[in-house]
């Protein structure tokens, strides 16, 4: 009923919090783009739509990545947008590469950057070529650790590094043994010295998580994943925080894993989802959904790898996919 | 969730122009169809003025004021209701221009003082008394023909509805509305209006948190209490709310706190279950409509 905290807080500081401005100011930079609605609608009409498809997070739909990335509401709206749009991948069972994952992307937000979709795929692939090809819950599950932690993984990997530069894990875990050993010990690919010791990482992360401005996972989960081994390389920390169900239902986005493809019919979720409610989509013309789409024609009636044929040629940084 | 930086207002205008860089892409995307308006370097200054000209400015801080205020748990759902309601106000967006008929006038003007209600919770007491007052004028600048002023009756369904929303049954409630209603054709002044309200939205808070302490008593997949506990809370908290009658008002928010602890309950539950012999369960209803009546008890009656 009440949380206090709230009414507490200073002013500036319960906006901030709830990026009340950020929507504010958007909200007046789509009035802008479009002000031939006002005069039909009306300024209150036109506000409450925005703020109605910001509650249902339908307005970051081809908007450009910038606005996509800039609240962790706006981050979960994209990744259920994702899941949403693209769930026929996974329920035909294609497997896609890097590539065409970053085409599906950029089909919901044209500037989508590739550096983004790399990180992602190199979670699923480890070290493997990265034009091999994942499965859709793969890349979707490591695409949202990467996406929506994206600032904290960061640093993550900045403390990563020290630990392994800046102490030498070899020496401090097996004191006795002597540095030509160990050299040949790697060579052969000894997995359990790799990368660093858990314990030691996750004090360092427990830091982290403290002083960290951005989303960052729950620190018990963290702990969770890094108690049940001795040592981890960054890759496998990825990796179990991207299968970790716990995880997933904190950041709210996804359904679990088994349930990725059910719920309602695909048509019906997709019908709802492109129906044109938010202001970024009433700038497309006034007329039916279909009438919306000039550049790729309804989704719903394409195969997934058909869709994808269908990717805007006008657009330059858009990879080629006919391979 | 964790706070991800709002742009500061120095970079605001920068952000304006990024955003507008980034959707030529998308504009091309959609369509070579739609005009795209030229930019000019000076469109900033003009759509400042724009903005205020057609009345987004004032609208905006007036809605940034409102969330201040109410301090919402969800600000943009707030927002959306908070224009929804506004574009339903104002005549210029209602579609057809036909005048309402007085019955829909009327339910327009109740819906309006509800929702004006709503905005801040009762504990929030400057902002719940402001949206009071403008609830109260809402409903008092009724149709041309008749004086302004609030009438019994429009209080009478006003507080009936806020009950009905607030899922309270209407045997626990009624006794309540007896109390501070008034009659059809009495004028209804400001604090008697407010003191209402506030009463109105104590008591639901009050039925639900006693549904929710029910649900504690009441046995697993039974759905109804031992009498003999739900009579001893019952009791516990007629003697807390009694002991306001006996002392100054800090002195007895402690006792009825000491009286209401953990332990002096669990006593009392305890003394009950060993005193007397198990009768009849006590069902939901019950008690709600108990607990309540207690809380009744203290509301001093209008006139």
């Amino acid at each position: 009923m009440l949380s206090p905290e709230r009414l507490a807080l200073p002013d500036y500081e319960y906006l901030a919090q709830r990026h009340v401005l950020t929507y504010m100011e958007d909200a007046v930079c789509q009035l802008l783009e479009n002000k031939e609605d006002i005069s039909q609608y009306g300024i209150a009409r036109f506000f409450t739509e925005y703020f109605n498809s910001v509650c249902q997070g339908t307005h970051i739909l081809f908007r450009e990545f910038s606005f996509i990335q800039a609240t962790p509401h706006n981050r979960a709206s994209f990744l259920r947008a994702f899941w949403r749009c693209f769930r026929t991948v996974g329920k035909n069972g294609d497997l896609l590469t890097m590539k065409e994952y970053h085409c599906l992307l950029q089909l919901l937000c044209p500037d989508f950057p590739l550096e983004l979709t790399q990180k992602a795929a190199r979670i699923v692939l480890m070290d493997d070529a990265m034009d091999c090809l994942m499965s859709f819950s793969d890349f979707l599950f490591a695409f949202q650790i990467q996406f929506y932690y994206s600032e904290f993984l960061d640093s993550v990997a900045a403390i990563y590094q020290d630990l392994l530069s800046g102490k030498n894990p070899n020496t401090v875990i097996v004191p006795t043994s002597s540095s030509g050993q160990h050299r040949q010990r790697q060579v052969l690919g000894e997995a359990s010295m790799e990368g660093v010791e858990a314990s030691l990482f996750y004090q360092c992360l427990e830091n982290l998580c403290d002083r960290h401005k951005y989303s960052c996972p729950p620190p018990a989960l963290v702990k969770e994943v890094l108690s049940n081994v001795q040592r981890l390389t960054f890759y496998g920390f990825l990796v179990a925080l991207s299968k970790h169900h716990g995880i997933n239902q904190a950041l709210g986005a996804l359904p679990d894993k088994g349930d990725l493809m059910h719920g309602p019919s695909l048509d019906e979720e997709l019908e709802r989802l492109l129906v044109p409610r938010s202001p970024g989509l009433i700038q497309l013309g006034h007329a039916s959904p279909e009438a919306s789409w000039p550049a790729f024609p309804d989704p719903s009636r394409l195969a997934p790898l058909e869709a994808l044929h269908h990717i805007p040629e006008n657009d330059g940084s858009t990879e080629e996919t006919d391979d | 969730m964790a706070v991800l930086p709002v742009p500061l207002p120095s970079a605001k205008m920068a952000a304006v122009e990024k955003r507008r860089a980034a959707m030529a892409p998308a504009a091309n995307f959609t369509d070579s169809g739609r005009p795209l308006v030229s930019r000019a370097a000076a469109a900033a200054e003009s759509e400042e003025d724009f903005l205020r000209q057609v009345g987004v400015t004032e609208m905006l801080r007036a809605a940034l004021l409102k969330v201040l205020e109410a301090r919402p748990e969800e600000p943009i759902a707030f927002l959306a209701h908070y224009f929804e309601n506004m574009g339903l106000r104002s005549p210029a967006n209602g579609g057809a221009g036909e005048p309402p008929g007085q019955l829909l006038l009327q339910q327009q003007r109740l819906g309006r003082a509800l929702w004006h209600l709503r905005l801040a919770h009762h504990s929030q007491r400057t902002a719940f008394n402001n949206n009071v007052g403008v609830a109260y004028e809402c409903l008092s600048a009724s149709g041309r023909k008749k004086k302004p002023g609030l009438d019994g009756r429009t209080y009478g369904e006003l507080l009936k509805r806020i009950c009905r929303d607030g899922e309270a049954p209407e045997e626990v409630v009624a006794p309540l509305l007896r109390k501070i209603q008034c009659r059809d054709h009495e004028a209804v002044p400001l604090d008697v209006f407010r003191a209402g309200m506030l009463t109105c939205f104590v008591l639901l808070e009050f039925v639900a948190r006693a549904g929710a302490l029910f649900q504690l008593l009441e046995g697993p997949a039974v759905a109804v209490a031992d009498r003999r506990v739900g009579q001893a809370v019952l009791d516990t908290l007629e003697g807390a709310l009694q002991a306001s009658d006996n002392s100054a008002a800090p002195a007895c928010y402690l006792e009825a706190g000491s009286r209401l602890g953990p332990d002096s309950l669990a006593l009392a539950m305890d003394r009950a279950m060993s005193g007397r012999r198990p009768s009849t369960p006590m069902t939901r209803e019950e008690f709600l409509e108990k607990a309540a009546a207690l809380f009744i008890a203290k509301v001093k009656p209008v006139g």
